[in-house]
């Protein structure tokens, strides 16, 4: 447990052991009454912020799995005489499922994500409401909890569902402490920032995007099974109204929907600011007074109050000692003498000394093999069997002009997209029909070239969530400290925890390196790796990549500027409108008749 | 099994609540697909214009066209008011969404403030004219709104379909800057369309203060047809959306008439979640 | 002097795509800029349109200031492009597309004629009036693409890369039409890949390399350089 952990752990147990301690002061029942309301809008709002704060699918259907924890306790209690303590495992349990049967539908297709998704849940709040109301479940008078016995946790009614909503609102926030800490929890910040690319980067979306959700419904149906008995009375009118999943997502954006504190820090604050507005007429401006609240936060605050505040306070360092210039920025590798833009390079041999990788031909020992791979998108034949072999250890340049399909490529062999036919084997595993994040896994990592870091996450995350979810499994922990080698190593030491939105283009060009390297892959694709650089920036960065084939990694570079082709490459392959039409050394390849045609036209070949 | 004649007549009602929820999605269906703006105050402008519309017509006399002539220009104003604040906060799609879940809130309880939350009827002359088409009646608002929705939805076509600026504005819609680049001016474009919406909003309003029943929370139960009408209808297509509109009340009132009434309200949201899940593409 | 780019900076972001672009189209000139993949020539052409702004330099059509005029007045100002892959409005007809073109004022009044010379051009874009714009093959989408900036009746017609993705035949036919319309007296802007063509048609190109204006001159005296080897084929 690291420090911070302890102190929360410490935080947590105390203050429930004070609240837990307040039924016995004696005081009249209606502190027990309002702080049960205050328990009860922390668990529905930090429950709803584990799919919706955390991952970014903000769900207005909070409302159906609350409802479905509601009539679960009540037909359980008041129609099967089960006791009451035993039907709020079996409500969360019902709840939970019906979220993971949504979910294993609605995540599984692409495009039902933002609003869609959010209508998408209100619809279904709807459709369940519907359902209760005209079957045996409700059927319209609603239903009596009147006489179900309350379990006697102390002396009074009030003082036990005190205690009840207490122990839930503990345990909401604890877990929620907990998964912001966990594996989970990165996944679940890199899904919000970039689906695609957390995919690509080796996480598990739809595993860990049903498993938020179904923990989300979880506590959702526990609370409602608690209020079910509160309230003694349930009808559908009342329990499937606006009024949670509207509640819950002002509470959480209000709050922080990030931070696992911010939507009980929301709930408490909105619960007490609404009490000053009880009955009759003023209920119904203190509703517009919340709505007005959740506008104004959403356009003028929204990471919410508890960030906002932390960050004045400087407890959250999101910022590193003064930022570096990128001069300042040591350019590794030093030691080698990497080639000024100008000087001439023998046309014959390569200009670098390369360690290991065969020069002429097929490589010895193939470690990424590509065979007849077809991609087309709608009636663009982007890829026509293109075939080609990494050896081990290789730099492998892929030229070409525009639209040739060189980041098809790339797309299609780190499995941002499928291929139509064809195969792709890593080591002799086959690559083609798995998903993305197992592809991650296998050891083929890769850079984009409009760089696309997780825009929330500091650069030391960026990195850590790789390493977490790379070829090598480790804890968090043990990412961090790899991602601190790796900034390193890339020369972002200094930057490891500046948001990405605070670097400039070079360095974040090199955080997508160190983030495809802390993957510990056995294939790095590099897409434009060097577009936008100066020739300073350049000329570091070919240093790196030469660094990098030196710890034994293969490299696959896509790059137009040619003189850094002809620097780095053992070999290079020409693709012209999906097809490969040359491969070889880059002196002979780059004299080919056929290359020349493609980049300067006929009459220059002659 | 129902009658034939009770059959037909739960069809022909079908159609003419499906006019009323085609002229209530045409204003969305043209913001959400011109502006990728999810404006859910729609429904509250609504409501509120039929709010409005019954204020006028129960305390000031005025007869219901009147009432809503006359709140037109300021809906217009209303819905380019809306668009200044999105401008000026440049927000996009989902914030949209929740900023305008936010000002459906605020407008159902100032509704509800004001006219409170018991149920009012706009009883008016009109309401008990109806025509016979053998052995089928057809009440003379309801056919009236469903004629409205048809001419709005053609007029609506037409002006997109030929006009420059109907063009323009579907130009700017798939590729602002380019249509930039030939001289179309997106920004004045978007705030003409967002105070047209809102004008289509005040028609429908006023046609719901004389056909339906009027309670703030009414205008959720809206929210989920009106929705599935645009999506179906596709978006920005004003002709679709009066299809999906007809469509979508005549599955209704013939579930009503052959299962029972309480389950017509699933239809729509299950036909919503149907094609959100399958239909390949945006809508 | 139609068109003075002098210094010109542009950036994405903090993404630097053109370091130092200098400059000149002449009334009625043809004037091409060549350079490999990543030089920033889609980003000059894209600035001058007016999608772009840039970061520092200056941009003058016949001495006005661009910098002082918003985007959707550039066309006003007698400035057309063919945007590269086409970016047509492919929900909308052949013909609305071409409408598009003729929006701006000035333009607007002659639609009709334009329209009638535009088909005369592309007669088999005549036949397809009423398709969408999406159904096209490449090289009939970049005749409407081409046909649609000829409707604004530009002084200067900018050309994004417009031989990409075509056929040589088609890109043949398009060279011929582009050098009709400069013998109208049109000033042309054009960016290509392809070099031969580029400097077949052109009076005077300039070379980009890695966001700066490198060389410059006729045809003649580029096609000999070595920097044109050097710049595309990295070989010295």
């Amino acid at each position: 447990m690291t420090g911070h952990s302890r102190r929360v752990a410490v935080g947590l147990v105390a203050v429930g052991l004070a609240l837990s301690g307040l039924p016995a002061l004696g005081l009249p029942a209606f502190y027990e009454s309002f702080l049960f309301l205050v328990f009860f809008w922390v668990s529905l709002a930090t429950s709803w912020s584990f799919l919706s704060g955390y991952a970014g699918y903000f769900s207005f259907g909070h409302g159906a799995f609350f409802g479905a924890g509601v009539y679960t306790t009540a037909t359980l209690t008041a129609g099967f005489a089960v006791p009451f303590l035993a039907s709020l495992p079996a409500a969360g349990a019902v709840s939970a499922l019906l979220a993971v049967g949504i979910g294993a539908v609605v995540f599984r297709v692409r495009r039902l994500r933002g609003e869609l998704f959010g209508l998408l849940t209100l619809a279904i709040t709807f459709v369940l409401a519907t359902i209760v109301l005209n079957t045996k479940i409700d059927g319209g008078p609603g239903v009596y909890l009147s006489a179900v016995p309350l379990p006697r946790l102390v002396a009074s009614p009030t003082g036990t569902m005190y205690l009840l909503g207490l122990g839930l609102a503990l345990l909401s926030v604890t877990t929620a402490y907990a998964v912001t800490r966990s594996r989970l929890g990165l996944g679940l910040f890199a899904i919000h920032d970039d689906e695609d690319v957390a995919e690509v980067k080796g996480v598990p979306t739809f595993r860990y995007k049903l498993a938020a959700f179904a923990l989300s419904a979880a506590v959702a149906g526990v609370a409602g099974g608690i209020y079910a008995l509160y309230v003694s009375y349930v009808t559908v009118g009342e329990t499937f109204a606006i009024t949670v999943p509207l509640y819950v997502v002002l509470m959480s954006i209000l709050g922080g929907a990030r931070h696992w504190l911010g939507p009980a820090v929301g709930a408490a604050i909105i619960t007490a600011s609404l009490y000053a507005f009880t009955g009759g007429n003023t209920a119904v401006l203190g509703r517009a007074v919340v709505a007005l609240a959740l506008i104004l936060v959403i356009l003028l605050l929204p990471d919410g109050v508890v960030v906002a505040v932390l960050a004045r306070g400087g407890a959250w360092r999101r910022r590193g000692a003064s930022a570096p210039t990128m001069h300042d920025v040591a350019p590794i590798a030093t030691a080698h003498t990497f080639r000024a833009p100008r000087v001439a390079a023998s046309v014959d041999g390569g200009p670098v000394p390369a360690p290991t990788a065969a020069r002429e031909g097929a490589p010895a020992v193939a470690v990424l093999v590509c065979e007849d791979v077809w991609r087309a998108f709608g009636g663009i034949q982007a890829l026509r069997g293109v075939g080609l072999s990494l050896g081990r250890g290789e730099i492998v340049g892929l030229v070409g002009p525009n639209g040739s399909g060189k980041t098809t490529l790339i797309n299609v062999i780190s499995g941002h997209y499928a291929a139509d036919r064809g195969r792709i084997a890593l080591d002799g595993a086959p690559l083609t029909g798995r998903p993305a994040h197992a592809i991650a896994r296998l050891g083929v990592a890769r850079t984009y070239q409009i760089p696309r870091p997780f825009g929330h996450l500091n650069a030391l995350d960026n990195v850590a969530l790789a390493a977490t979810f790379g070829t090598v499994p480790c804890t968090l922990a043990q990412a961090r400290a790899d991602a601190r080698t790796w900034l390193d190593f890339t020369g972002l030491g200094r930057r490891a925890v500046a948001l990405p939105g605070e670097l400039n283009l070079h360095e974040r060009k090199f955080l997508e390196l160190a983030r495809a390297l802390a993957a510990r892959p056995r294939v790095i694709l590099l897409d434009e790796v060097l577009s936008g650089l100066n020739s300073a920036e350049m000329g570091s960065a070919i240093s790196l990549i030469q660094e990098i084939r030196g710890r034994g990694t293969t490299i696959l570079f896509v790059e137009h500027v040619m003189r850094a082709v002809l620097e780095l490459s053992d070999r290079v392959v020409v693709l012209n409108e999906g097809e490969v039409i040359a491969a070889g050394r880059p002196g002979e390849v780059m004299r080919d008749p056929r290359v020349v045609e493609v980049y300067l036209g006929k009459t220059h070949a002659a | 099994m129902p009658s034939l004649t009770l059959l037909g007549q739960s069809m022909v009602s079908g159609l003419l609540a499906g006019g009323l929820y085609a002229l209530l999605a045409l204003g969305l269906s043209l913001s959400w697909g011109l502006l990728r703006l999810v404006n859910l105050g729609h429904f509250a402008l609504a409501f509120l214009g039929a709010y409005l519309t019954y204020q006028l017509g129960t305390v000031g006399g005025l007869a219901p066209w009147t009432a809503v002539l006359l709140i037109l220009p300021l809906f217009f104003a209303l819905g380019v008011g809306l668009h200044a604040v999105f401008a000026w906060f440049r927000v996009r799609e989902f914030t949209s969404l929740l900023v305008t879940f936010g000002v459906t809130v605020i407008i159902e309880s100032l509704i509800q403030w004001y006219w409170t939350a018991d149920f009012r009827r706009y009883e008016t002359p009109y309401a008990s004219l109806s025509f016979r088409v053998g052995p089928l009646y057809v009440p003379a608002l309801e056919l009236l709104a469903c004629l409205t929705a048809a001419a709005l939805a053609l007029g609506t076509w037409a002006w997109l379909r030929f006009t420059y600026v109907g063009k323009a504005l579907r130009a700017s819609a798939e590729d602002p800057a380019i249509a930039a680049a030939f001289g179309v001016n997106h920004r004045a474009q978007a705030f003409l369309l967002s105070g047209v919406a809102a004008a289509y909003a005040a028609v429908a309003g006023g046609y719901i203060a004389l056909i339906a029943t009027l309670a703030p929370s009414q205008m959720w139960a809206w929210l989920g047809v009106v929705f599935a009408v645009v999506i179906i209808g596709g978006l920005a297509n004003p002709i679709g959306a009066l299809f999906a509109g007809l469509l979508i009340g005549v599955s209704e009132s013939v579930t009503m008439a052959v299962v029972a009434p309480a389950w017509a309200p699933l239809v729509s949201f299950s036909i919503l979640i149907g094609l959100l899940i399958l239909r390949p593409g945006r809508a | 002097m139609l068109l003075e780019a002098r210094h010109l900076a542009i950036a994405y972001g903090d993404a630097v795509a053109v370091w130092d672009a200098t400059l000149d189209v002449g009334d009625g000139e043809v004037v091409a800029v060549i350079g490999p993949n990543g030089a920033g020539k889609s980003t000059l052409i894209n600035a001058v349109a007016g999608l772009l702004r840039w970061r520092a330099g200056e941009l003058r059509l016949d001495g006005l200031d661009l910098a002082t005029v918003p985007p959707h007045l550039i066309c006003g100002h007698g400035i057309a492009l063919v945007p590269e892959g086409r970016r047509l409005f492919t929900r909308m007809s052949v013909e609305e597309n071409l409408e598009i073109g003729g929006y701006r004022g000035l333009a607007r009044g002659a639609r009709r004629q334009t329209l009638e010379r535009v088909y005369g051009m592309f007669p088999i874009l005549r036949e397809r009036r009423q398709q969408l714009a999406g159904s096209l093959s490449g090289g009939q989408q970049q005749m409407v693409a081409i046909g649609r900036a000829v409707m604004a009746k530009p002084r200067l017609l900018l050309l994004d890369e417009p031989s990409l993705g075509l056929a040589p035949a088609v890109v043949d036919q398009m060279f011929e039409t582009i050098r009709a319309i400069h013998d109208e007296g049109v000033a042309i802007l054009l960016v290509e890949q392809n070099v031969a063509r580029a400097l077949e048609v052109a009076d005077r190109a300039y070379v980009l390399e890695e966001g700066r204006t490198v060389a410059s001159g006729p045809p003649s005296a580029l096609l000999l350089e070595a920097r044109i080897q050097e710049a595309y084929l990295g070989i010295r």
